[in-house]
């Protein structure tokens, strides 16, 4: 019996139940579009991160205060560190000679007013070299002035939809506004630059940073950025920044990001996430699995006098075994093959909702599951497809069918 | 052709143990019609099954051909089925979702015969029958005496050498089960032995030999005259039944 024929007699008898067959057959499209799916989301999630970074250079190092002992996980929470300070950044800029741009970064979240409309936003403070370092344009007017940095000035640069939901069309710049208790003069309003590292940058107020200091009763810092010199080693300059720290605190009491580790670590997290929704969606095809084990026990008791007749016409037990045990593969990969285009299609349909976020099936995924649905359609066929090889013909004959 | 000796065949119930077949020893030769007779119960359908290989004796030996047939592998008796043995059943056991030439064609898929062959070699054994013109209907769509012809049309569709039937005519009313008798009667006349199991004296009159059973055991081997005086008041009862 040629393959051909088992599998056009496989068919045949597929199609004479074809609601059975389908259910069973969906259960197996489900969970390969369910693992198509989140590897998509997964692999999406980690270019997304890889992009939003790489868009910050990689001649950049963070200084967050507070130690860690693993790099790349959240500090902050492992003891009281001594306060990141304007002295410790303008130290750092003066003693690493790699150092081109510094933005000590102050931050928190206030109301601003203009008149009778107000607005909660997030309220940088900074420096001039923070719209370098994170690429804001300046639309009107001006940034942030050039100076001592220990220095606050009541000015601010608006964000550009916080300037429009204030201002409309009126031009803000030279405006007086009210930042808490603040009175401030808006000196300029940001270019758009849309969302970047998790904050929507067109959504926020940037004032001089010892006036956000003041602004939120602050002594220590929320970061320091520090842009390096094209082709540094980042591994040197945060040696050289612990000893500056180590230098001024007595212990190294600050974490130094690159982000390298940043992606590095966020990947990790992504590819654990992936890796755990993947196997729940794999889970679902051993599910699937056992739903075409079930039809195919139904099927094998049904045509019990089929199953005598072929033996009595002189169909080997091997030959019983693959006509049955083809059902089963028939199901899992016609299963597989729409799950891969219902995959797809998802993902498209994804991708064209949120047009942001990147989301293709890495190759390795889809070979997985393909692989995957086609296995668990042969390992579970194969107790049915026993079954029906070992019925008695005898018994098998005089049955009813 | 076939040479059965010291054939027992026992089943073993919990305490009682039930002997189907007694001794039976009998030789069949070669383009043989042969009717089994005898009452439900007297172990002719078990006969037919161990003729057919599809059962083993518990004791005794079973020549096919000469080969003994019990040192064979389940493999080479589906081989020896496959292409020495056709069945016909009395509830003709046809595929229902398969068309009538598909059916046919079950045994010809099995020995791997290429599909333009075996297409061609199944529409000239329906034809044989006088179904060509069913190939493509399905059983459902077919009357009892039709299914009857296609299922012996697959029983012969490999050229076995033997063909045996259970209660061809069972199911069937007087006027089909006369044509499945021609058939079968036909296709003895070319050469091929035919064992029929009946308990119909009619059907079993068409036999060279009959061979009576009861209780497991070969009671009496008659002649076709012999049996219309063993079994006279089934003669009346039949030609009293017709129109």
């Amino acid at each position: 019996m040629s393959p051909e024929d088992t599998f056009r007699f496989a068919t045949t008898a597929l199609l004479q139940q074809p609601r059975r067959a389908g259910l069973s057959l969906l259960g197996v499209v489900i969970g390969v579009v369910a693992v198509i799916f989140l590897t998509a989301l997964g692999e999406g999630a980690r270019e997304y991160v890889t992009a939003q970074f790489q868009t910050l250079g990689t001649d950049i190092i963070v200084v967050i205060p507070g130690k860690t002992e693993t790099t790349g996980m959240m500090p902050g929470f492992t003891g009281t560190p001594n306060d990141l300070t304007l002295d410790d950044a303008e130290a750092l800029l003066r003693r690493i000679p790699e150092a081109i741009r510094i933005a000590p970064i102050s931050m928190g979240n206030d109301t601003v007013s203009y008149e009778n409309k107000s607005r909660q936003v997030i309220i940088i403070g900074s420096t001039p070299d923070f719209f370098e370092l994170r690429g804001i344009p300046i639309a009107l007017g001006s940034g942030l002035p050039e100076g001592d940095i220990d220095r606050g000035t009541n000015v601010a640069v608006l964000g550009r939809k916080t300037a429009k939901e204030l201002f409309a069309e009126e031009n803000p710049v030279g405006k007086s506004i009210r930042i808490g208790e603040w009175r401030m003069r808006v000196i300029g309003v940001n270019g758009p630059r849309g969302t970047h590292l998790g904050q929507n940058l067109d959504e926020v107020s940037i004032v001089p940073v010892a006036t956000g200091m003041q602004m939120f009763n602050r002594t220590s810092l929320f970061r320091i950025m520090i842009e390096l010199r094209p082709g540094s080693d980042t591994d040197a300059v945060k040696r050289e920044i612990e000893d500056v720290i180590l230098d001024r605190h007595r212990e190294i009491d600050v974490t130094c990001v690159t982000p390298d580790s940043v992606v590095d670590s966020l990947s990790a997290i992504v590819d654990t996430l992936t890796l755990v929704l993947v196997g729940i969606a794999a889970i679902s095809l051993g599910v699937a699995g056992i739903g075409i084990m079930n039809v195919m026990l139904v099927a094998v008791s049904e045509r019990r006098a089929e199953i005598g007749l072929l033996k009595a016409v002189g169909a080997t037990q091997r030959q019983v075994l693959m006509i049955f045990l083809m059902e089963s593969l028939v199901i899992s990969t016609t299963g597989a093959a729409i799950g891969l285009g219902a995959g797809y299609a998802t993902i498209a349909f994804a991708t064209w909702l949120y047009p942001a976020m990147p989301a293709e099936a890495p190759l390795w995924a889809v070979a997985a599951v393909l692989g995957l649905s086609v296995c668990a359609g042969a390992f579970f066929g194969v107790l049915p497809a026993r079954r029906a090889m070992r019925l008695d013909p005898i018994v098998a004959l005089s049955s009813k069918g | 052709m076939i040479r059965l000796e010291d054939i027992w065949k026992t089943f073993v119930m919990g305490e009682q143990t039930l002997h189907a077949l007694k001794s039976v020893t009998e030789t069949i030769s070669a383009g043989e019609h042969v009717a089994i007779i005898g009452p439900s119960g007297s172990g002719k359908s078990t006969l037919l099954n161990i003729l057919g290989c599809l059962d083993k004796p518990s004791r005794g030996q079973y020549f096919f051909d000469d080969r003994a047939v019990e040192g064979l592998d389940p493999d080479e008796l589906a081989q020896l089925r496959l292409n020495e043995i056709g069945f016909v059943f009395q509830s003709f056991h046809l595929v229902p979702r398969l068309d009538a030439l598909a059916n046919v064609e079950l045994p010809l898929i099995l020995a791997g015969m290429p599909r333009a062959e075996r297409r061609a070699r199944a529409l000239e054994v329906l034809d044989s029958v006088g179904l060509a013109d069913r190939a493509s209907h399905r059983p459902a769509e077919l009357s009892g005496g039709q299914k009857q012809r296609v299922a012996i049309a697959r029983a012969i569709s490999m050229r076995p050498r033997l063909l045996l039937a259970d209660e061809p005519t069972g199911n069937l009313d007087t006027h089909s089960g006369e044509q499945i008798l021609d058939v079968l009667g036909a296709l003895n006349q070319q050469g091929l032995t035919l064992a029929v199991v009946t308990h119909d004296p009619d059907v079993a009159r068409r036999a060279d030999r009959i061979l009576e059973m009861r209780d497991g055991e070969i009671i009496r081997r008659l002649s076709p005259a012999e049996i219309s005086a063993a079994h006279p008041g089934f003669q009346r009862e039949r030609e009293g039944a017709r129109p």
